[in-house]
């Protein structure tokens, strides 16, 4: 698993480094040349989308999420370890309810054959990107519970 | 209703849960329970929440700012600010503030400024005989000002939850960064002439010089950024890819101090970042169509006229409401969460958009370094290994000034609205 997040993270780095060409190369392009390249802004909306979902199951993995965790620390061990089982649990149960709604969205996608405005790019991939993002959070959860 | 949108977040948020699952619970509960629509709004809701090109300045923005925190650059910005302030009491606290102010012009992110700024001064103001507390509580609480200078990255969020322009944003915190710092400048100042600190050297136009070129890479950053924003060549979102590719070349090719795989370490930790953040800010996009829904903003304005509540008396209670807060969570959530619920009575009160998100942002700015959970605190005690005591003696003073400054800038809107006229084109 640790091996898996750590791959991801890395194409995630790679694919966000690739989208700052692309918005330099867009500006040098209309100031240069008076062109920009069409579907640039909806890849790199794209690629933010993979980063912010599929990032957040990095982040699950790692424990790194942003909480208000300051009462908690007061509070005695086991109760905090019972909190921790809670989260899991709320955690599988809300990644899984969404997981099922964002997978019809993007078979919907997939099925009515739906493209971007601009760059003809199939919106099933931006929208498969919550759906593997929530895949993965559930299984991260699921994981923890071991 | 109110139990999936108040009770249950609340109670779960205090318990300290993670803030996206926070979210993510009490809509799909409301979704559950309590509504009667598509259960497909969900996934179009977190979806078009961050199908938004402005967002992607905020992880270009902070990897600008990773990859600059890496190198030379702030010693550099030290040496340079160090040259032109001259024979002033108490010129290396001076030189922590303008070094500051500076980098946050670069950077926004206040916790690496912290870091960065506090290893090159802290070791310089212990031998020059600065006390401790008054040290610790300048680095820590300096550091805040670049989430008000711009570029801001709770500035770029406000301004996504509130549909107001960020440029305009930017123009605003220009003027209330400066007052901040320029208010920080002087008590360092009459604290070094009172306890009889150091004093700088006499100012040398050849040393300023030497400095200015040995820096003027570091110090082109925010010229790109700023003047290509206000000057209107570049959108927020293209600044802030200029800005990272101008790094990358400073710090890779210029000063030969990151290699490829720093360049790639930078963007790993930008991704992580960006998971951490706009998963909530996905999850709040749903939360706040919720509200809108179940019409609860319109509630809350209605249940606020009734009060008879005016401008002034509105922005008390505001800026009590998130010092409180600020004290717990950090900007961005907070902002999030608030903003949805607030921005209807901003509006209902004549209040200006652009003024209330300054007011917003210096609110959570305190909150950075207040104690006892400011994360700014707990970045000076890992990153500069000062004790946590000392830290909060001396931070005292610095919460006033700052205190000062939010009531200055609450109550006179011009200090944030001038910049709006003066700086943008």
């Amino acid at each position: 698993m640790n091996r898996l997040m750590t791959a991801i993270e890395r194409i995630l780095a790679l694919a966000f480094i690739a989208a700052v060409c692309l918005n330099f190369a867009n500006v040098v392009g209309r100031y240069g040349f008076g062109r920009s390249i069409a579907a640039a802004d909806e890849i790199q909306i794209y690629i933010m989308v993979f980063m912010a979902f599929l990032g957040a199951a990095v982040v699950s993995w790692r424990r790194q999420h942003l909480r208000m965790d300051v009462l908690v620390r007061f509070l005695p061990p086991g109760l905090q370890a019972a909190l921790r089982i809670c989260e899991i649990v709320l955690l599988a149960a809300v990644a899984g309810f969404v997981l099922v709604q964002s997978w019809r969205y993007s078979a919907q996608m997939l099925a009515i054959g739906r493209t971007s405005d601009v760059g003809g790019i199939p919106m099933w991939i931006p929208h498969g990107a919550v759906t593997l993002g929530f895949f993965l959070i559930l299984v991260v959860s699921l994981r923890s519970s071991k | 209703m109110s139990f999936a949108l108040g009770v249950l977040p609340v109670a779960l948020l205090l318990l300290g849960f993670p803030i996206y699952l926070v979210l993510l619970t009490a809509v799909s509960v409301a979704l559950i329970f309590y509504m009667n629509v598509p259960l497909v709004v969900l996934h179009q809701n977190l979806f078009g929440a961050i199908d938004a090109f402005a967002l992607l300045a905020v992880p270009f923005f902070i990897y600008a700012g990773e990859l600059m925190s890496r190198g030379s650059v702030a010693q550099r910005i030290v040496d340079f600010v160090q040259a032109g302030v001259g024979r002033v009491p108490g010129s290396l606290g001076v030189t922590t503030v303008g070094t500051s102010a500076i980098f946050g012009a670069i950077s926004g992110a206040s916790a690496a400024t912290v870091a960065t700024v506090g290893k090159a001064m802290l070791p310089a103001m212990r031998r020059a005989g600065y006390p401790e507390p008054f040290a610790a509580g300048l680095i820590t609480a300096v550091g805040a000002i670049d989430i008000i200078i711009p570029p801001s990255i709770p500035l770029i969020v406000y301004g996504m939850a509130a549909q107001e322009s960020v440029p305009r944003l930017y123009a605003a915190g220009v003027l209330p960064g400066l007052l901040i710092a320029g208010l920080l400048a002087i008590y360092v100042v009459w604290t070094a002439k009172r306890q009889g600190f150091e004093v700088g050297s006499p100012f040398r136009l050849s040393a300023f010089l030497r400095a200015a070129a040995r820096g003027a890479w570091a110090l082109g950053a925010p010229f790109i950024i700023l003047g290509g924003i206000y000057g209107g060549i570049f959108s927020p979102t293209e600044a802030a890819a200029v800005a990272c590719v101008y790094a990358a070349l400073v710090t890779w090719v210029v000063f030969r101090e990151l290699g490829w795989s720093d360049v790639v370490e930078a963007a790993a930790s930008t991704a992580l970042f960006t998971g951490q953040v706009l998963i909530i800010v996905a999850c709040a996009g749903v939360f706040a169509w919720l509200l809108t829904v179940q019409q609860v903003p319109q509630a809350l304005v209605a249940w606020i006229q009734s009060l008879g509540v005016s401008q002034g008396e509105f922005l008390l209670v505001a800026n009590v409401l998130l010092l409180l807060v600020g004290c717990f969570l950090d900007p961005l959530s907070a902002i999030l969460l608030l903003t949805p619920l607030l921005i209807p009575v901003v509006k209902a009160l004549g209040i200006d958009m652009v003024h209330f998100g300054i007011v917003v942002t210096v609110n959570l700015a305190i909150g950075l370094f207040h104690p006892p959970f400011g994360i700014n605190i707990f970045v000076a005690q890992s990153a500069l290994g000062l004790k946590l005591e000392v830290i909060y003696r001396g931070i005292v003073p610095f919460i006033l000034i700052y205190l000062g400054a939010l009531a200055l800038i609450t109550y006179v809107p011009q200090i944030s609205l001038a910049g709006v006229r003066w700086f943008l084109l």
